[in-house]
């Protein structure tokens, strides 16, 4: 997800520094990078110096405070609260206190991760949509004290860069995550209930203009992944029953069944 | 041939199944109008139950007792509905939402229709429509309608809670999960006293609180901000 952010940003024309836990790591992430640089000059989306050019503008560091002359710091490191947290008191104090710092969470509270720093004002969420380069949407998440303004300035900045932002209060899963928990969670219920079948749900619901039935699309994203969304989300709600997980959703995770990525998820894609 | 229907209910959705039935050459008439040649009833009343239940009750005392009733079961069990009627096993619930765009149209089976060939020829006559029956579980909503009522629902408290603009809302919706319509574009368009009805249903059926209408939704409804069709939703429309 990091290099797809960066990506984004090179192909701008930004200098970006990405920072990375060990060379091996980056290198690995910039070969695969490169390899879809390449193939997108192929078929003439652009001239190959230019995907030279965009790889060259990335470079790795492998210290945060390598990182403090840096104006926009954007955090992509995994999803747990308290290395998000131990990494933000760390750019507070190596940065300037002008310079803009975001987390590209899909989950943490951004309240909390601004907490972490001295001067929250300068936090905000930037979540991008995976693949990020292809992904217009971001939602641009306002903590409890982020600055109105600085909000404004990165808004307007993400439009600059070709994407469509989306202003959003800090509050479990901001926007889509949220909004989207009935899709999946509703279907759960009608089939649990003996209501339709997995197969009738997704056929009325392409039926109905959706390019995908909830549980084709499960099997996408990951039933795993889907599975801790819905969760994060009801925790993050104090258990309002709006957004209850189902046990049959638990269950295919404990099965293993995770979709696509299994071989076998709500259908079989064993050969 | 009998190629007449009783059309039974109000507003855009009642115009809407009225279309669809005159372009397979149906012709559609109002309770007020009914003769003895009778296809079928078909009943788009979703909210108000005392209207519905009186005017269903009337249709029946005077039509035969073999006349399929289609009755909305976006707010009440089709089981609930058919028990009004004398002959309550050719009733069948449905969907009228987009009717004439879906290819599929969605039918509950109350308790009632115990009885092979009067329900097959029931089905038969969507069939003959060109319609892919799904034939689901007896609960309010069905399954699109009740599906899209909750998301349009959360969408109604996360705009409620100031999360985000409406406009936002419907663009990171349609951007960030591929959806056809935004929520609230969408509650707009198949009316918002529909999207309350469908939630109300359910949560009286079911007895959960997940089910609980927004309030900003119940406001909007008291108000009659009903979407496209009132001239004012989520948006503002211009009305000619």
């Amino acid at each position: 997800m990091g290099l797809g952010i960066a990506e984004v940003l090179a192909v701008a024309g930004y200098q970006v520094q990405v920072a990375e836990l060990s060379p091996e790591i980056f290198e690995r992430a910039v070969d695969g990078l490169r390899k879809r640089l390449v193939r997108q000059a192929e078929k003439g989306r652009f001239t190959l110096e230019f995907a030279d050019t965009v790889i060259s503008r990335i470079q790795p560091v492998y210290q945060l405070d390598e990182l403090k002359t840096a104006d926009v710091i954007i955090e992509a490191a995994v999803e747990r609260l308290e290395i998000k947290k131990d990494i933000f008191a760390k750019l507070d104090a190596v940065t300037s206190p002008d310079a803009v710092l975001a987390t590209n969470t899909s989950s943490l509270s951004v309240t909390s991760i601004a907490a972490a720093t001295k001067h929250p004002r300068r936090v905000l969420g930037l979540h991008f949509f995976n693949p990020a380069p292809r992904m217009p949407l971001v939602e641009v998440v306002l903590g409890a004290e982020t600055d109105s303004e600085l909000a404004e300035a990165v808004f307007g900045w993400m439009k600059q860069l070709g994407k469509k932002p989306v202003k959003v209060a800090d509050s479990p899963g901001f926007l889509v995550n949220r909004v989207a928990r009935p899709f999946h969670l509703e279907a759960y219920r009608i089939i649990g209930e003996g209501l339709a079948s997995k197969e009738q749900t997704d056929r009325i619901l392409r039926a109905a203009g959706f390019k995908m039935g909830p549980f084709e699309l499960q099997d996408l994203i990951g039933i795993d992944i889907n599975f801790a969304a819905s969760v994060s989300v009801y925790e993050g709600f104090f258990q309002d029953p709006r957004f209850r997980p189902h046990r049959l959703q638990q269950a295919m995770v404990e099965r293993g069944a995770l979709g696509r990525k299994t071989g076998k998820g709500h259908y079989n894609y064993e050969k | 041939m009998r190629n007449s229907v009783v059309l039974i209910g109000r507003g855009p959705l009642f115009w809407e199944v009225k279309d669809f039935l005159t372009d397979y050459h149906f012709r559609v008439v109002t309770p007020d109008e009914l003769s003895s040649e009778i296809r079928a009833v078909i009943d788009v009343e979703t909210g108000v139950d005392e209207v519905k239940k009186h005017t269903l009750v009337q249709v029946e005392s005077r039509i035969p007792s073999g006349v399929p009733v289609f009755t909305s079961a976006l707010h009440r069990t089709a089981t609930e509905i058919a028990s009004w009627l004398k002959h309550p096993e050719r009733v069948a619930g449905f969907s009228p939402l987009l009717l004439s765009e879906m290819t599929t149209v969605e039918i509950s089976r109350p308790f009632q229709a115990d009885d092979e060939n009067v329900w097959n020829q029931c089905l038969l006559f969507w069939k003959e429509l060109g319609k892919q029956v799904e034939v689901v579980g007896d609960e309010p909503g069905l399954v699109f309608p009740r599906i899209l009522s909750l998301l349009v629902n959360e969408a109604a408290f996360a705009l409620s809670e100031g999360i985000a603009s409406a406009e936002d809302i419907d663009l990171a919706m349609k951007l960030g999960t591929n959806f056809p319509s935004g929520p609230l574009e969408w509650a707009d368009e198949i009316g918002l006293d529909q999207i309350v009805a469908i939630l109300s249903g359910l949560h009286r059926e079911m007895g959960d609180d997940g089910y609980r209408p927004a309030p900003l939704l119940r406001k909007m409804v008291y108000a009659g901000y009903l979407g496209q069709a009132s001239g004012r939703g989520f948006y503002r429309y211009d009305r000619k």
